[in-house]
């Protein structure tokens, strides 16, 4: 289904992303993680505490550059497969619930407030924990891990309508 | 110089999540319903080779550049599979994880903003709410 899609073969995608979180370390000696990178954005407007710490103040340095990059490299893979433009189109969620554009963007923003909250409690997300910490056989990332994917293998099955096809 | 670098990386790895299925919706609804093996293929690819990997450069404890090699493994705690199952939530709703949140911004993808306006939003109350939760769940205390 996957190359069917038109998409790199697994193999390949996973092998680039090893090689990219190596290089990453080996080049500018830093852990892979993206999920702190909301609060790096955030500490450019606020002032919390929390967001004062050293783990994020001292980390902007590398991680908004490659956020920024994330961004520039979506638009490149766009263009790269059949053309760059604007679109608000879900297939698979257009096809379950036909939703109107405000409603799709309150629908994404609820899930995008999930995925703030939700990984900076966890302290890492599928990156930091899923790739990076699972590889350093580190417990908590693999507690995480566990987590992350069962709730969302239940919250896809409850929102295709309980197994419905 | 250095932030070329990231950069750099950054624009490799967002290209590769893109190509590679990972901030497309339907892929991601795919691995959730075990209906599609390209995603859990892709993860278990990136760990079975990037831990050979780390363990060699923890070996030989050098940078490229020859600084001493800095792995600090995360502090672990209840927070970890709490916040991962919110998380694993907003993933399905949004059918993106952190990084392709900004991918998909890049591809056009306008509903890619809406989630990271809630992510950065949903960040910011847990940093404002953080101390509260941090003595019930044995979260580690922050240090500026």
């Amino acid at each position: 289904m996957g190359e069917a899609a038109g998409f790199w073969p697994w193999w390949q995608g996973g092998a680039a992303v090893a090689a990219i979180t190596l290089l990453l370390l080996w080049l500018g000696n830093q852990r892979l993680g993206l999920s702190t990178g909301f609060e790096n954005l955030c500490a450019l407007l606020l002032r919390t505490p929390h967001l004062m710490r050293a783990e994020v103040t001292g980390s902007a340095r590398w991680r908004l550059p490659f956020l920024g990059g994330l961004v520039l490299g979506g638009a490149l893979a766009a263009l790269a497969s059949g053309g760059w433009q604007p679109s608000l189109a879900v297939p698979m969620l257009d096809a379950r619930f036909a939703l109107s554009p405000a409603a799709k963007l309150a629908w994404m923003f609820a899930g995008g407030l999930l995925i703030g909250f939700g990984t900076r409690l966890s302290n890492g997300c599928t990156s930091g924990h899923g790739i990076f910490g699972l590889s350093n056989f580190e417990r908590g990332s693999a507690e995480a891990t566990l987590a992350f994917l069962a709730a969302g293998m239940v919250t896809t099955w409850l929102v295709q309508g309980a197994g419905a096809s | 110089m250095d932030r070329l670098l990231y950069g750099v990386l950054g624009t490799a790895f967002g290209f590769v999540l893109y190509r590679s299925g990972a901030s497309d919706y339907d892929t991601v609804q795919g691995m959730f319903l075990l209906r599609d093996f390209q995603l859990w293929g892709l993860i278990g690819t990136a760990v079975a080779l990037t831990a050979p990997g780390l363990w060699l450069l923890r070996r030989l404890g050098r940078t490229a550049g020859g600084a001493p090699l800095r792995v600090t493994p995360k502090p672990r705690n209840r927070g970890n599979w709490i916040g991962g199952a919110i998380f694993g939530a907003g993933w399905s709703i949004t059918g993106m994880c952190p990084g392709p949140i900004f991918v998909n911004l890049g591809a056009g993808k306008l509903h890619a903003l809406a989630a990271l306006a809630g992510a950065l939003i949903g960040a910011a109350l847990l940093a404002r709410y953080y101390s509260r939760l941090a003595s019930g769940l044995g979260l580690p205390v922050a240090k500026a």
